[in-house]
């Protein structure tokens, strides 16, 4: 879920900025050392960049018939980790931005804060547990997607409570109400886009389940067991 | 996913214009639209902004309407709930739903107003950006500036990308449509999962390809570019200045320090 550009008055939008800029210089910061290491590793996020951006583009069947779109930043963070899926996630809004006119340029940090870092960072953390834990590999990967974009969703929700806080009540009272209003769009498409993310690793996993290992996103054993048990 | 607005900033007639020019005249009427504390404002640079756009861009009127009905739409959601909780002042209108009291103040209504219209200058604003800029050209500016190396080459790498993927994207989803890959919920899951699915890999396989031609062509972290220079002309720089001495003397007028 965007912002739109304008909806955040100052100082909001300054301050999200600040909490965002810190992650993405960490961000560059890791992506430079990894790549003195790792070359080929720049085509790859390139690559995956403009994946998520088309990833999003693409109109997710609904169930309310509004038009909702998948964040693919949870997916992201499974495959590089949350502080890189930062650094992508802010030149794919840029460029959605710009080409799509989905969010804008200062509630950019806004926007970055939500779908770019808090969202991969809950993805990654559960993805990571719930592995360790032994749990599913598809219902982990369904768990962690759909919680990022719960988590983003209701991050958003509470960058427009404090920015817009109720008479009455508060900044809770306001939270609660932008939740409650913006439910109706994000609530499925949180439990779809995890559906969907889970069946895209199932395809993968068929064809170059080699590609998740190299990323090591599952080892050699555990994709052995994954397929023992599709056959 | 089909209408970028990249594909109409290429063929603008504004194109070739100076890129500083134009940068600096979306950020006075982002910034303007921003911090100005009266609807009057914003409302000047959405039809500012709007007439450069359709005039000078050569937008289509009806395809620039289009654009604006998505962002209107969440903006109107957001400021619907301004409308109700935001604010003290007397009560203007009242509405009983489900046992819940919600009323409109004076103060609820003037907020959800500004912030409906600085949304509308800020969407005004990006969409002249967008629409008269292509990102080819905006690359050279973030080189001049300071910005990161391994940023800009990321950026660079991911916007030829999109192309190369998007084109794949569009196709499956063609055969699949035909195929009634999308005549229900449970079969346009599947279908957009599988399409997704082959997409990472055929990326995959993208950036592969990717890294040995690079290499081929010794690579070495950097892309050179050529950045064009375009002059501003006279009245381009007077139709601008004129816009921003605008934004400054109406947030003066209505009431708030401009620019802070």
């Amino acid at each position: 879920m965007h912002i739109m550009e304008g909806f955040l008055p100052g100082p909001w939008w300054q301050i999200w900025f600040a909490v965002s800029l810190p992650v993405i210089l960490y961000g560059i910061h890791k992506l430079n050392r990894m790549m003195e290491v790792k070359r080929d590793l720049l085509p790859l996020l390139a690559v995956a960049g403009a994946y998520i951006f088309v990833l999003s583009s693409l109109k997710l069947p609904s169930v309310t018939g509004s038009c909702s779109h998948p964040t693919g930043t949870g997916m992201a963070a499974i495959l590089f980790g949350p502080a890189i899926s930062a650094v992508l996630s802010m030149i794919v809004l840029l460029y959605q931005s710009l080409f799509l006119a989905h969010g804008g340029l200062t509630t950019l940090g806004a926007n970055v804060f939500s779908m770019g870092i808090a969202g991969p960072v809950i993805a990654f953390v559960i993805y990571r547990t719930g592995m360790k834990a032994g749990l599913n590999f598809y219902f982990t990967v369904f768990l962690a997607t759909a919680m990022a974009d719960m988590a983003t969703y209701l991050i958003t929700s509470l960058e427009l409570a404090l920015a817009f806080p109720a008479q009455a009540g508060g900044i809770l009272a306001s939270f609660q109400a932008f939740a409650a209003v913006f439910a109706i769009t994000q609530l499925p498409l949180a439990v779809i886009e995890g559906a969907i993310t889970a069946l895209i690793f199932k395809y993968v996993i068929q064809i170059r389940g080699d590609v998740l290992v190299k990323l090591n996103v599952i080892g050699e054993a555990g994709l052995r067991r994954i397929k023992e048990a599709a056959a | 996913m089909d209408n970028m607005l990249d594909d109409q900033a290429l063929l603008s007639p504004l194109r070739h214009t100076n890129n500083y020019l134009k940068l600096i005249i979306v950020a006075a009427g982002l910034l303007g639209g921003i911090s100005a504390s009266s609807p009057v404002t914003p409302l000047f640079i959405a039809l500012c902004m709007s007439f450069a756009s359709v005039v000078f861009g050569a937008v289509p009127l009806k395809f620039y309407l289009k654009l604006m009905l998505v962002p209107l739409g969440f903006a109107a959601v957001g400021s619907a709930v301004i409308l109700f909780f935001f604010g003290s002042g007397h009560e203007i209108a009242a509405v009983t739903i489900a046992g819940h009291h919600l009323a409109i103040t004076s103060q609820g209504l003037n907020m959800a107003s500004l912030v409906l219209a600085r949304t509308l200058s800020g969407m005004c604003c990006l969409f002249f950006l967008a629409l008269s800029t292509p990102m080819v050209e905006l690359f050279s500016v973030l080189k001049a500036s300071r910005v990161p190396d391994v940023l800009i080459e990321l950026s660079m790498l991911i916007y030829h990308y999109i192309f190369v993927l998007l084109e794949v994207a569009v196709s499956i989803k063609f055969a699949q449509t035909v195929r009634l890959g999308y005549k229900d919920l449970l079969s346009s899951l599947r279908s957009t999962a599988m399409l997704a699915g082959t997409l990472f890999i055929r990326s995959w396989d993208q950036a592969d390809k990717l890294y040995l031609a690079m290499n081929s062509r010794c690579y070495d972290g950097k892309l050179v570019m050529f950045s064009p220079n375009n002059p501003i002309k006279a009245p381009e720089l007077l139709i601008s200045s004129l816009f921003v001495l605008s934004i400054i003397a109406l947030s003066f007028i209505t009431g708030n320090p401009p620019l802070v």
